[in-house]
């Protein structure tokens, strides 16, 4: 079709307003207005958002890069057993919970580990009951193990749930082979099987990046105190300040650590086309 | 068969199937196997889809639970050993290539599982690649490679361990034709070289006919025969066997006792022929070959062979000769013959003896 038939256009065209008028308009003005000071290209809102908050980016940071790797790590773990073992009560209970926390919002989980982890919380009183620790020992995790620990509970579920679908699709001989030749279970998850869903688990680690990036529930109820995340920092500039320049160049700045994630993706993307 | 499994068991067995049963769900799937392979002896396991014979293939590898029965390899009983640690190679139906591996990484991977150094993993996988015509092809993805090669890169991982025993899954059902056949005698003639004992399944006669020392036909779960290819061709010991090694024409036959011996006659046939050999009293079923019947003048008379009246309704030159369609009774029957002969002419059918495999007819 050489002309762009009207009618197509109309048929997205209500799509496409609202791409461009919920997305595109808010992110275009914040963008403007991070870097603009009274009409002028300025970069005073940096400054600003690196002075006051630069402990706060690190410690973003910190957080969402540990809790991916430990997403990564249990979700292997999981999916490996579960597209692995020939333990079937096992796989059988793995199968039927891991996927619970899936249906859990954000905000139900903090509170939930509010509860769990704190000095006195559900976590540390089994420990004392149980004889492992000490009562003076006992210490709150409402800090960043907090947010790491919520964050990881919650994403696991999601990537393995992406990644174990991914494993189920191999070819099962591929599995076999290995087994054929003497490898054990371990090594056949990392060497062979992984590799072949590699594609899978990055995307799924991607998108737990970013999700956990912008999560503003669980940093404001599980950890309460300095240092916090960027996503806490922001509505607090909103709404104790109505300071939406310094907010929005700490948006950017989440844009930014966003786009190197996706930047990751796309590179693997591209190399495995060139190879393939 | 008794005395066959005392004369192997002298020798020394590289397995030995005893009774295997396999069930999947409630559903049984073996229902007791035997089998002795002698060391260095090539297997084929022959049968329709669904006989059961991929998977007693998959229990000896491992990857399907037996639920009675024992299967020894070299002595030691194997049924509860998990496939890694059973040490027998195993070739795949989808030959399972790593697809995210080079042809190097592919076939050293059992030898890096062995501990091999990284030189000593190469150098031998040139060897074996030098074996398997595929000489420079190491650092190749194994998904840039053609289907003959990658079957060879899946025989060549099998065989780069060096193993006792190798399993076949089908290893030639995704070739096509011109290569099978090529593989087919590279593969046999890398076995009688290497000296490994080999078990290959397949569904192809002629395959099984060409490559295997003995044969094993499965029907519904149970070897139906084990020999050599030319006893299973030539003596089959059940109508199934005969009718899988190809002799799947049939005619229904009466044998009796008669003055000078035993005397077979066809519905149509005039006079009874004299059969020399053992055969089933009463109303039998003869199943015999294609290529076994012949066409000649209806007067003239055949001490061997049954002569059936018949016409002929139907001539094909497919090269070299005439195929005929010839018609007795209510049954037609395909006969080649090198002369040319008219449409609608009587003819006798002529079924030698000696190629006719005679069974109790069903009741």
């Amino acid at each position: 079709m050489s002309r762009p038939s009207l009618l197509g256009f109309l048929l997205i065209a209500p799509a496409l307003l609202m791409i461009g008028v919920l997305f595109l308009y808010p992110l275009g003005f914040s963008l403007a207005s991070a870097v603009t000071a009274g009409g002028q290209l300025s970069l005073t809102h940096f400054e600003k958002a690196f002075e006051l908050y630069s402990t706060d980016i690190l410690f973003t940071i910190f957080v969402v890069i540990v809790s991916t790797i430990l997403t990564a790590i249990f979700s292997i773990m999981i999916a490996g057993v579960l597209t692995l073992s020939e333990t079937p009560w096992l796989v059988a209970g793995l199968r039927a919970l891991y996927r619970w926390p899936l249906f859990i919002p954000f905000i139900v989980a903090a509170q939930c580990m509010r509860t769990f982890l704190a000095k006195n919380g559900l976590m540390n009183n089994t420990l004392v009951a149980t004889g492992v620790l000490e009562p003076l020992q006992a210490t709150s995790f409402l800090d960043w193990r907090g947010i790491i620990i919520t964050f990881v509970w919650k994403q696991v579920p999601f990537v393995t749930l992406m990644l174990a679908g991914a494993m189920a699709s191999i070819d099962r001989a591929t599995i076999e082979a290995g087994r054929n030749l003497g490898a054990s279970r371990p090594r056949i998850l990392c060497e062979l099987v992984l590799p072949q869903v590699a594609q899978t688990l990055l995307v799924g680690l991607v998108l737990s990046f970013v999700t956990m990036l912008s999560v503003l529930s669980v940093p404001m109820m599980v950890a309460g105190s300095q240092p916090t995340m960027l996503t806490v920092d922001m509505a607090f500039r909103i709404n104790s300040y109505g300071d939406y320049a310094t907010a929005n160049a700490l948006g950017v700045i989440s844009y930014a650590l966003s786009a190197v994630a996706a930047w990751i993706y796309l590179r693997h993307n591209v190399k495995r086309e060139v190879q393939a | 068969m008794r005395e066959v499994k005392i004369a192997v068991k002298s020798a020394s067995v590289a397995i030995e199937i005893e009774d295997l049963k396999v069930n999947y769900g409630a559903q049984r799937v073996l229902h007791g196997v035997d089998l002795d392979v002698v060391p260095g002896e090539f297997i084929a396991i022959l049968g329709s889809s669904g006989c059961g014979k991929t998977t007693l293939l998959r229990t000896i590898a491992g990857f399907q639970k037996a639920s009675g029965g024992a299967i020894r390899l070299f002595g030691k009983d194997v049924v509860d050993t998990p496939p890694e640690k059973r040490g027998i190679a195993m070739m795949f139906q989808s030959y399972a290539l790593w697809p995210h591996m080079t042809v190097l990484g592919n076939v050293g991977y059992g030898l890096r599982l062995r501990g091999m150094s990284k030189a000593d993993v190469r150098a031998r996988v040139e060897t074996v690649l030098r074996m398997l015509n595929l000489t420079g092809l190491e650092d190749r993805k194994v998904t840039n490679l053609s289907g003959g090669q990658r079957q060879r890169v899946a025989l060549g991982r099998a065989l780069a361990i060096e193993p006792d025993l190798l399993l076949l899954d089908e290893p030639l059902s995704n070739l096509d034709a011109k290569v099978r056949i090529q593989v087919r005698a590279e593969i046999k003639s890398l076995q009688s070289r290497l000296g490994f004992t080999a078990i290959q399944v397949t569904h192809d006669r002629e395959e099984a006919m060409t490559m295997a020392d003995r044969i094993v036909v499965m029907d519904q779960g149970r070897i139906a025969q084990v020999g050599s290819p030319k006893e299973v061709y030539d003596n089959p010991v059940s109508p199934f066997v005969a009718s899988f090694m190809g002799a799947d024409n049939t005619i229904d036959l009466d044998v009796r006792q008669g003055a000078s011996g035993l005397e077979v006659r066809a519905s149509g046939q005039d006079a009874p022929t004299l059969w020399s050999g053992r055969a089933p009293m009463g109303s039998v079923t003869a199943y015999f070959r294609d290529d076994v019947a012949t066409i000649q003048d209806l007067g003239a008379k055949s001490e061997d062979a049954i002569v059936l009246p018949g016409t002929i309704t139907q001539r094909t030159y497919p090269g070299g000769h005439y195929r005929y369609l010839v018609a007795t009774g209510d049954r037609h029957f395909t006969v080649t013959d090198d002369r040319y002969l008219d449409l609608g002419n009587p003819v006798g059918l002529r079924l030698p003896l000696e190629s006719l495999h005679l069974f109790p007819s069903a009741q």
